[in-house]
């Protein structure tokens, strides 16, 4: 049996690219595996694996495959707003979002997108795409889907989506030797990782840290990754004063961000609103053996209790933070050990690649095996008059027979 | 306590798992229990058609008979234990191994296609569906138990079953090995006729019947006295008479063979990749475990019928092992 996978991949600086360098070969020693490449044609195969995530720059090849060919999509995040808008009206097609917006809100969603397109309403991927997500048009071309969260499989579900779904966890990187950068320090030295905006939360964190650092003057703050474009991160660092208790670093590669990483005592890592998407950077920091703190929202709410401190997104945000870090800091190596033990339990590669293995394979011949059993018993059961074959099908899927 | 035992039957096969279902339904009342054996044709192939003939265990109704409530099923095989019931119980012998440890190996019955591939799956999933839903999952080997938690991730309590009752005794040895059992490729005994080719002193006498009949016949050379199927006063007989007993199926469940040898005082010999025997087998305790190679097993034989002492002193060692394996220690914990 052959998989036909579209995906970014490296040297493409995205996490889903990551992910596939990551699963790729598990997979390829349980399924045969063809990677498409963008601008060249869809390899042929017995069923088609969509990584789908919200650029357009790296997903918009993989869209127009997928509404060539239905297969199985990876749903990294469920907010597609800006994918959707990139592939349609990024590409000339306004008919294209009017109609995503009214397969998400009805005639309503096509209103407001003609608002959008008149220049009446602002650019709602950029002001509020978690009220939009849009991922319905990709959902109607999914004959399987994957997830990470129950976050993403209960708004899939809440779109109408009613096909085959498994939520196999992100997978974690396989531990390797890991150095602890030495450059960096602090009492206790606290990371952040990844793209830095208002999303990430990032006043609030620059509030809570600079509380914690009035009573606990050893406190670091290292913020890695790079600023947004309307984010003046430098200037709010400047009102704070918050001076030498920051190390700043832009983009830092990979094996400098496991070293950057292995140093801290805490990481951070919070989210509002979430688009629903899984977060490369604290799986590996749980892989670390890390304390962490996240947002009370989305896939992050489901992490287990004792493996993560979840701070709610509300007005006691800030001081509820600063006592989290305090906290974490205080507690480190236990909330660490809880957390490789949950990466190991919840987040193996092994286990991942059979999840995916596994649903490729029903994918591919679910639905021919179930009509073959189907078959069989209502042409028993005509033979003897009973002909009512949606009751028999409903028969086998309550017994598990049949999905 | 009204108790069903529900295992499937191929039709004109009779081994190892049907004696041990008519013998629990025999134990069971033997202790005070009405107890009647359910079975059903099992045919596996082609296709999906393993998915029917579970389904017709699914649409068996045991919860009651003649009016009178069935207080529990204990199934024995994929697929009787998809039976529906409150209080069912799963004691295992295997699995529908095509689709687990036998998958892409010679023994596997399921191809690279997407139908395959899919109804491979399907077995899998109605696996979990049925064993998940059972009060408890017992099963007859360490090997079984560790094949259900690594391709199910099911927890299941070891709990071997004594072998079939026959008058076991135990004679002098006249110099043979022994093997009974159904004749197929997986029971390996290819391996012992090829042994006894390179051991022209090694005499060997099969008992059974099956679809490798004819293939082994015509392996064999002079040393190897095929009997066919035999009754269970001559099999105690000829347990009680040989040197060794040989069994070396490729990961086998469980194998009654051993507790059967060892009840007639005789030591095992088997292979390092036997599986469920190794549990009972321990090399140069209860018998020798060789390497799964002609020339090993033909040395391993020898060795055995040449060592008179030692191969008695192993046969009595593994009859302390058989001896604590009983039917009420079986009974109680399948109806606790």
């Amino acid at each position: 049996m052959k998989v036909a996978y579209f995906s970014p991949m490296p040297p493409s600086r995205s996490g889903i690219a990551d992910y596939s360098a990551l699963l790729l070969p598990a997979l390829r020693e349980r399924i045969e595996v063809v990677v498409a490449e963008p601008g060249r044609r869809a390899p042929s195969a017995d069923v088609a694996l969509y990584h789908v995530g919200n650029d357009p720059e790296a997903h918009g090849w993989i869209v127009d495959a997928l509404r060539k060919r239905p297969g199985v999509v990876v749903l990294h995040e469920y907010v597609l707003h800006h994918l959707i808008s990139g592939i349609t009206i990024g590409r000339g097609d306004g008919r294209g979002y009017l109609d995503a917006m009214e397969r998400e809100l009805g005639v309503a969603g096509r209103l407001l997108g003609l608002g959008v397109l008149d220049n009446l309403l602002p650019l709602l991927w950029e002001t509020q795409p978690e009220r939009f997500p849009l991922a319905g048009t990709i959902l109607d071309d999914a004959r399987g889907l994957i997830v990470h969260s129950d976050f993403v499989a209960r708004a899939a579900r809440a779109a109408g989506y009613d096909g085959r779904l498994w939520r196999i966890p992100h997978p974690a990187w396989p531990m390797h030797e890991v150095t602890a950068a030495s450059d960096v320090s602090g009492d206790p030295l606290i990371g952040c990782f990844g793209f830095l905006n208002m999303n990430k939360r990032i006043p609030e964190l620059l509030q809570a840290f600079a509380s914690l650092r009035a009573k606990r003057p050893g406190a670091r703050l290292l913020l890695a990754g790079a600023a947004g474009e309307r984010f003046d991160l430098t200037r709010r660092l400047e009102r704070l004063g918050l001076g030498d208790g920051i190390t700043r670093l832009d983009y830092v590669p990979e094996e400098r961000m496991w070293s950057l990483m292995a140093a801290c005592d805490v990481l951070v890592n919070l989210r509002f609103p979430t688009m629903g998407e899984t977060s490369g950077s604290v799986i590996r920091g749980l892989s670390l053996g890390k304390a962490m703190v996240v947002s009370d929202v989305g896939w992050f709410a489901e992490l287990p209790d004792d493996v993560a401190l979840k701070v709610p997104v509300d007005d006691v945000e800030v001081p509820m933070l600063e006592a989290a870090l305090g906290f974490a800091a205080e507690h480190a190596s236990e909330l660490g050990a809880n957390a490789r033990a949950y990466v190991a339990r919840e987040h193996d590669l092994a286990h991942a690649a059979d999840e995916y293995a596994a649903a490729l394979e029903i994918a591919a011949g679910g639905d021919a095996v179930d009509d073959a059993v189907l078959w069989r018993i209502a042409e028993a059961a005509a033979e003897v008059g009973i002909d009512d074959a949606p009751a028999l099908a409903r028969a086998a899927v309550e017994s598990g027979i049949l999905e | 306590m009204r108790v069903v035992v529900a295992a499937p039957q191929v039709p004109f096969v009779h081994g190892g798992a049907e004696v041990m279902a008519d013998d629990l339904v025999a134990a069971l009342r033997a202790r005070g229990h009405e107890a009647t054996l359910v079975t059903m044709p099992f045919k596996w192939y082609p296709g999906a058609r393993v998915l029917d003939q579970a389904f017709l265990w699914r649409l068996a109704d045991l919860t009651e008979s003649d009016g009178r409530p069935i207080d529990r099923v204990i199934a024995t095989k994929f697929p009787a234990y998809c039976v529906r019931h409150p209080n069912k119980v799963a004691w295992v012998l295997h699995q529908f191994r095509q689709a687990y440890d036998y998958d892409r190996t010679e023994l596997g019955q399921f191809s690279e296609e997407p139908f395959d591939r899919a109804t491979r799956r399907a077995v899998e999933r109605l696996d979990a569906v049925a064993l998940g839903e059972a009060r408890k999952v017992f099963a007859t080997s360490r090997n079984v138990a560790d094949r259900l938690q690594r391709f199910n991730g099911i927890d299941a309590e070891v709990l071997p079953h004594p072998p079939q009752a026959l008058p076991y005794r135990s004679g002098e040895p006249e110099g043979y090995v022994f093997s009974v059992g159904r004749l197929d490729r997986a029971k390996r005994l290819d391996l012992l006729i090829e042994a006894a080719k390179r051991e022209p002193s090694l005499r060997v006498v099969i008992a059974g019947e099956g679809p490798d009949a004819d293939r082994l016949r015509g392996l064999a050379n002079g040393n190897v006295e095929f009997l066919g199927r035999v009754d269970d006063e001559r099999l105690a007989d000829l347990y009680a008479r040989c040197s060794a007993v040989y069994y070396a199926p490729i990961d086998e469940d469980f194998g009654m063979v051993p507790y059967e040898a060892f009840l007639a005082g005789k030591p095992v010999l088997t292979t390092t990749d036997a599986g469920g025997p190794l549990e009972v087998v321990r090399d140069r305790v209860t018998g020798v475990v060789v390497a799964p190679d002609a020339a090993e097993l033909g040395r391993g034989a020898a060795y055995l019928v040449g060592h008179v002492d030692e191969a008695k002193a192993w046969g009595v060692a593994g009859r302390a092992v058989a001896e604590r394996v009983t039917w009420d220690a079986c009974v109680d914990a399948l109806l606790s």
